[in-house]
């Protein structure tokens, strides 16, 4: 069975990271577990009273059950989650959904492109392969301004561990909006030939299009994994929400194989295009 | 598979109303509690409403929070009989089953429950089982009892072990080779009876090769009212969304049934919405029903074919508008 009901947390701290997002600490109360999440995984966090909604770990629960993710406050249950201090008590609910895969030596360099908040689910990721050492790791970070941009610390943290390139959509003396597409050439350049594997998260307009483009410069389609975002209500594939054809992307995703994602997305009734970078 | 003669249908009630609660149709019409003493009379035909919300309920609590700790609140339900669950019902909550079966509050429920079919022995109005193997027979499987009305009286035959367990201690005598006949006879009769079908199979051709085109689906989008009529009556439509409600000290969550044919149902809190199309909603909700990719999981398709979509949508996407629509047979 697979329960509903949220085990026991506590927001332990926070510090404000990017316009609107903080990055928060919480940890499982009273000596609860969780089974070892992978990079990409998400949970389940109630804020008892606003609701419950999908988070994906920045950083996996240690020993101790202490763990972090980032959120940007959009609506009810974020605003409330902004609202409260470290000793609050919440709930949690995971790990839930398909990590990324693990990359092997033979599947480099690794290209990581997120927009917006779509880093918050590729910060494991990158830790794990730079500890795995696999060789080059680059990163494509867009966002709408300067100040929107999130995980500060981290990408502090990796400037001399990886290629980091920074896209800023809009930014005062700049004419024409850049996106994630336009560093594409930059990075292919700077290693002189094409990624492994890449791994990518943030509006999907925007994955759809780095997809193609990377598949129409003869990358493998399946060396391209994306991470999908939909709305959730229970994560146990049973509250219909999430549905992406015939998949729960709860639990068929959010991480999905190129590949795999086109036959999903295929439709005879699509919806107009979102732009590019929205979060 | 054993077969008993049922003289009156209340000799049944009263027995199983022994041990358990006892819900029947009054009439074809609606589930009501049975008063064991004096059962209502039982018709054969399509209820309003389905068995659907006597496991996945219409509404209910997952959770009590008190500021420190959560409460499960799972329904914990007296045993509990249905008496005269159509054949194409009995099918739909086979197919609940499936897809909630590792649901702690639906399988609460379920595991708590007799079901006795009732097999009809004329199609009901916009009825279509056989097309989609849920009638007018009850499928192997998907019961416990199965009532067939022979002449004044009853065919009661055992389908499971929890069945047989149930009859214990009520005398009733084998049913005679002729009663058995009687029923095959009126179950091939009733098939007979049943409107010509080719839209429907047209129709899920079509839907499954892809052939019908976007501006078919926004028609029809365009025609739906949202009025999740269909998604209600449904009863192979499973989907829901959660609430919180403060009350006093205490937190409740709470679920209840949704409909994807909501123009919210899967927006986001940044407004994209991948299903903002009502066409392309409307296409979901019968690519759910109708597609070989959800048959490959379930072992079958989500529709029963009871017709209460068709029934009951106050415009024109129901069962038989859609299928002529996208099989070009209007
Ligand atoms: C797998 C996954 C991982 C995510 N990881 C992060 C993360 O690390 N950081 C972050 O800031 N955001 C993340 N999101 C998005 C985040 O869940 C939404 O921003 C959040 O649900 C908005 O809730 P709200 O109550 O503030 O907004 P409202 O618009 O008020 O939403 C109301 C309700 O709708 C549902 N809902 C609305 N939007 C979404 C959405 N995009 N996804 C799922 N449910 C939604 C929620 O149940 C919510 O309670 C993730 C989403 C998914 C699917
Ligand atoms: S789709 Fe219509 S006909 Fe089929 S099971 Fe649902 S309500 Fe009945
Ligand atoms: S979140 Fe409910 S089905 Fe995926």
């Amino acid at each position: 069975m697979t329960s509903l009901t949220p085990m026991v947390a506590e927001l332990v701290d926070y510090y404000d990271d990017g316009e609107a997002a903080r990055h928060f600490q919480f940890r499982l109360l009273d000596q609860q577990q969780w089974p070892p999440p992978e990079p990409g995984q998400f949970f389940m966090l109630s804020v008892p009273g606003a609701g419950e909604i999908p988070l994906t770990f920045t950083q996996l629960p240690d020993q101790n059950q202490h763990w972090w993710a980032l959120v940007r406050r959009m609506g009810s249950v974020t605003s409330a989650l902004f609202r409260l201090e470290p000793g609050a008590i919440l709930g949690a609910r995971g790990p839930f959904g398909r990590g990324w895969p693990r990359p092997g030596s033979d599947q480099t360099p690794v290209l990581l492109i997120a927009g917006g908040c779509g880093l918050a689910p590729l910060v494991s990721q990158a830790e794990r392969l730079l500890e795995m050492n696999l060789g080059p790791v680059a990163l494509i970070y867009g966002a709408r301004s300067p100040e929107a941009r999130v995980l500060g610390r981290e990408r502090d943290r990796w400037q001399h561990k990886l290629a980091l390139f920074e896209v800023i959509e809009q930014s005062p003396g700049q004419t024409a909006r850049r996106t994630p597409l336009d560093a594409l050439p930059d990075v292919l350049a700077h290693w002189g030939h094409e990624p492994g594997a890449t791994f990518m998260c943030g509006p999907e307009a925007m994955m759809t299009a780095l997809s193609q483009r990377l598949i129409e410069r003869g990358i493998p389609p399946s060396s391209i994994w994306l991470s999908l975002e939909r709305r959730m209500h229970c994560a146990t594939g049973t509250c219909g929400h999430c549905y992406l054809s015939h998949r729960y992307v709860c639990q068929s995703g959010p991480t999905f194989g190129w590949p795999e994602l086109e036959l999903l997305m295929q439709q005879p009734v699509t919806t107009q295009t979102p732009p590019l970078l929205s979060c | 598979m054993i077969h008993y003669r049922l003289a009156e249908l209340a000799e049944l009630t009263r027995h199983l109303g022994r041990t358990r609660q006892v819900w029947q149709r009054s009439g074809a019409k609606e589930w009501c509690q049975a008063d064991a003493s004096n059962p209502p009379p039982l018709e054969a035909g399509r209820s309003v409403q389905s068995a659907k919300g006597f496991f996945f309920a219409e509404q209910e609590h997952i959770f009590e929070f008190d500021g420190r700790y959560f409460r499960e609140t799972l329904p914990k339900p007296a045993p509990f009989a249905l008496i005269g669950v159509s054949s194409c019902d009995l099918v739909a909550i086979a197919y609940q089953d499936q897809f909630f079966a590792s649901d702690p509050h639906y399988q609460a429920r379920r595991q708590q429950a007799l079901l006795v079919g009732l097999e009809c022995t004329v199609p009901c109005e916009h009825g279509f089982c056989p097309t989609v193997d849920a009638g007018p027979a009850a499928r192997p499987g998907t019961s416990d009892l199965v009532l067939h009305p022979v002449g004044n009286g009853w065919l009661l035959t055992v389908t499971s072990e929890q069945g047989r367990k149930s009859l214990q201690g009520l005398n009733l005598t084998t049913a005679p080779e002729a009663m058995k006949q009687q029923r095959q006879a009126q179950l091939a009769d009733c098939e007979r009876q049943f409107p010509d079908d080719q839209h429907i199979r047209d129709g899920v051709q079509a839907l499954n090769a892809g052939t019908v085109n976007a501006s078919t689906w926004q028609q029809m989008g365009v025609q739906c009212l949202s009025c999740s009529g269909c998604t209600s009556l449904c009863p192979t439509c499973s989907c829901y969304g959660v609430q919180d409600q403060s009350a006093d000290q205490t937190i409740t969550r709470r679920r209840f049934w949704d409909s994807c044919l909501y123009d919210g149902f899967q927006r986001e809190a940044s407004q994209h919405n991948p299903s903002d199309d009502a066409g392309a909603r409307v296409y979901r909700f019968w690519y759910h029903k109708f597609s070989d990719d959800f048959r490959k999981d379930f072992g079958r398709y989500g529709c029963v074919g009871c017709g209460r979509c068709e029934a009951t949508c106050p415009g024109v996407i129901g069962i038989h508008s859609v299928m002529k629509r996208i099989s070009q047979h209007d």
